[in-house]
């Protein structure tokens, strides 16, 4: 499916569709007040209008979502939400306004907040995220006409709880081998469109299929990382090479369904427990201690033996980290691949075949030698 | 032909040297030094009696007007730091990388505390990260919220908050208690500085200019480096009265002025000196640059902000903490260059587009349309790296410079 039909359908089933910035937004909440939120990740195609507005130099994500946002020739948005994911993402509502104003689209209602980008030790800003989340609320109920109530809210949650687990199923039938990776990127991209209910939908019917367990070829174990999936064809690159794909760090995947508060007091205190405690993201500034031992114990519990840092262009919270990583990964043994992918790159994959390919051996060669078997 | 060198340029060489001597003098009797961001107001370590201030960014830019920029940048390469990421961290984690030895000045004492913030940039945080790894020192981040209006009472309140956070962490680490009255005394030097170097600013507004923006440039520097002392006072004080003189006197920088520039980004460190020279050749004078005329203002505002004696300086430096461009949005940004382009009769803008500051850049190619609609005047976009002399193509500049400068010619032709 293409992400614009994902969209499409929570369109034409009546409700206000938002179009969320990614990495983390609060889609709960959105979904308990009747909205139908989509983060605008993972979208494909080429940009032309948005390149009048943004130089190339800023990441694929932040020029295709605001090529899709600029361009919405069939008005497939009622609203635009934004925190501050990134600086590029910062800078961008008042360009997306400029851009919609320049092919006669309507402005666009624009909400936000700002999650607190201090670590709990050293700040406590959960009051003041408290304060956000009421804002927001009151912003949408006024913008919309809709109200809020917990027992949605509870609701929408339990709801996003079932997909995150989902999630977290066929990413082990893909460690498993009793799914290709490439298969596995694919539908959670697909899913990231759906309106929740037919996410779960999706993810059960892929868990269905996908629950024997395969039998593989001898093939190395490994951990992918970044903040977007490789592109398809560089996901099955990776299959075709016989790498096993036994844990992820992509900010998509992994770290957007990997935790979620299991108990809170209301949707504030559901969201401050959101934002401190989870999954570590190059972006969630405060967590980036925290990040390194998450990663190493991925690795580990894992059984990975290498890694594939799949390196989104121009994002340089991704790229200062990269270094140090790589030093703890290798300590531990641990081969490290680091793919770099700009829009451009996408439709050449095969630049990338020799590469994967090389890597695949040189783990094959290095198992083979660990278990005497050369 | 080149000026001889004013008597504000050699006190600037003398109280940065000065201050840089300083830190290593106070590092080596024991105090804590404090590697801060540019905007972290360093105030808050005048009130304690052993601590030093420093900032990579301001060493970081020296390196880069000295010419080492792309060596230090190519040692940070090979470690893994990416060629795309900005400039002053390559430069900085290249020098630390170093052994600390390549450098115009003598570097940097040896830090005990990071502090970053993310108004400018969040990859300031992610640069600080990096030392904090590498030498396992504490980081202490300050988080500012962006703004696209003024700043909301909110967001002011919650700096202060950390601001209070912070001055607890340093209190803890050196076991001394945070003097509130020299803290007092040194915001008020800071706001005496910053009423003189509004001051000096205020000279563009004759023709020809008093002053370029490279001048401004090279004497933002205390700024950074000597906040809240009597001795930044005493410069800018020196800097604004030697540069009235000097208009007075009918000694201008670029006296046969015929074309009145602003200059949009950091500013390019590598290029100071070549660039004032050829643009001086061609009648040409950047007379002023938001990166500097922000200084002392607030978020869309390039006017004085007053400090007030009835207020806590707490709230004074949380209300500026968005002043530098960077952490305000495009109307705001449209507001504070208008304001600049009516004030000074600027004739035409050069935006340069500045890969290693996305933050700064990202926003020019509409706000290059809104300024050419709203003003009727030229304007250009060139591409730079303001410390990474690899990633600027001169001849490729100059040729869009020349550009410009026709642009405006032919438009007062047809006037």
């Amino acid at each position: 499916m293409k992400p614009l039909d994902g969209i499409r359908r929570s369109k034409e089933a009546g409700k206000p569709v938002i179009g969320c910035f990614p990495l983390y937004p609060p889609l709960e909440l959105l979904h308990s007040m009747g909205l139908a939120p989509v983060v605008l990740w993972g979208l494909r195609g080429p940009v032309h209008d948005a390149d009048r507005h943004i130089q190339n130099f800023a990441c694929s994500v932040a020029r295709r979502l605001a090529q899709v946002v600029i361009d919405d020739a069939e008005g497939l948005f009622d609203g635009i939400f934004f925190y501050n994911g990134c600086d590029t993402l910062r800078n961008l509502p008042e360009i997306l306004q400029e851009g919609r104003e320049e092919l006669g689209r309507d402005a666009l209602p624009v909400f936000r907040v700002h999650v607190p980008m201090v670590p709990a030790e050293q700040t406590d800003a959960s009051a003041y995220l408290r304060n956000e989340m009421q804002n927001l609320i009151v912003c949408l109920e006024s913008a919309y006409g809709l109200s809020f109530s917990e027992e949605s809210f509870a609701e929408s949650v339990a709801l996003y709880g079932s997909a995150r687990a989902l999630c977290l199923q066929l990413e082990e039938a893909v460690a498993r081998g009793g799914m290709a990776f490439s298969d596995f990127c694919d539908t959670l991209m697909s899913a990231n469109f759906l309106p929740v209910e037919e996410q779960i939908e999706l993810l059960e019917s892929k868990i269905a299929v996908a629950g024997e367990e395969r039998a593989l070829e001898p093939s190395s174990r490994v951990v992918v990382s970044g903040i977007l999936p490789p592109p398809p064809a560089i996901c099955k690159l990776i299959d075709d090479a016989g790498l096993t794909v036994v844990g992820n760090d992509v900010a998509a995947f992994h770290r957007s369904y990997a935790r979620a508060p299991q108990e809170w007091s209301d949707v504030n205190d559901y969201y401050v427990r959101f934002y401190r405690d989870h999954f570590p993201c190059t972006t969630l500034l405060y967590s980036s201690d925290a990040r390194f031992k998450a990663l190493t114990s991925m690795v580990e519990a894992s059984g990975a033996d290498g890694f594939v840092f799949i390196g989104e262009k121009f994002c340089e919270y991704e790229y200062f980290e990269l270094p140090h990583l790589e030093e703890k990964l290798k300590e531990k043994g641990v081969s490290v691949l680091p793919l770099e992918i700009s829009i451009e790159d996408e439709s050449t994959a095969e630049t990338y075949r020799t590469r994967i390919e090389a890597f695949a051996e040189v783990l094959a060669g290095a198992e083979a030698t660990v278990s005497g078997t050369s | 032909m080149a000026r001889e060198k004013t008597n504000a340029g050699t006190h600037l060489t003398q109280l940065i040297v000065g201050s840089y001597m300083d830190a290593f003098k106070k590092w080596k009797e024991g105090a804590l030094v404090v590697w801060g961001a540019i905007v972290i107001p360093a105030e808050i370590f005048r009130g304690f009696e052993n601590v030093v201030y420093c900032v990579p960014e301001t060493h970081a830019a020296l390196c880069a007007a000295k010419n080492v920029g792309p060596e230090l940048c190519q040692r940070a390469e090979a470690l893994g730091y990416s060629m795309d990421l900005c400039s002053y961290p390559r430069i900085d984690i290249g020098w630390v990388s170093g052994g600390r030895k390549i450098s115009p000045t003598s570097g940097l004492p040896k830090p005990g505390l990071l502090v970053s913030d993310n108004n400018d940039c969040s990859l300031l945080t992610k640069w600080f990260d990096v030392h904090h790894r590498n030498m396992n020192i504490p980081h202490f981040m300050v988080d500012v919220p962006f703004c696209y209006g003024p700043q909301e009472e909110k967001d002011l309140e919650y700096i202060v908050e950390q601001f209070r956070d912070l001055i607890s962490l340093v209190e803890k680490m050196t076991g001394q208690t945070f003097n509130i009255d020299r803290f007092f005394k040194a915001s008020i030097q800071t706001a005496l500085a910053m009423g003189e170097w509004k001051r000096f600013l205020e000279c563009a507004k004759n023709r020809p200019s008093g002053i370029t923006a490279f001048d401004s440039f090279a004497q933002m520097a205390p700024f950074f480096t000597s906040r809240g002392t009597p001795e930044m006072v005493e410069h800018y004080r020196i800097l604004a009265d030697e540069t009235e003189e000097r208009v007075k006197e009918g000694d201008f920088p670029v006296p046969d002025e015929k074309y009145r520039l602003l200059w949009d980004n950091i500013a390019p460190w590598h290029q100071m000196s070549r660039m004032s020279t050829r643009l001086m050749e061609l009648g040409a004078n950047i007379i002023a640059a938001p990166y500097t005329l922000c200084i002392g203002g607030l978020e869309g505002s390039f006017e004085l902000f007053q400090f007030s004696l009835d207020k806590d300086p707490l709230w004074y430096m949380a209300r500026t903490q968005n002043m530098s461009v960077c952490p305000y949005g495009l109307d705001l940004r449209t507001d504070a260059m208008s304001w600049a382009i009516e004030e000074l009769g600027i004739d035409g803008v050069i935006f340069a587009s500045n890969r290693s500051c996305k933050v700064f850049s990202v926003m020019q190619m509409d706000q290059q349309r809104r300024i050419s609609e709203k003003f009727d005047i030229p304007t250009v976009m060139i591409e730079m790296d303001h410390a990474d002399a690899r990633k600027f193509s001169e001849e490729s500049a100059y040729m869009r410079l020349e550009a410009l400068l026709e642009n405006i010619e032919s438009r007062r032709a047809a006037a």
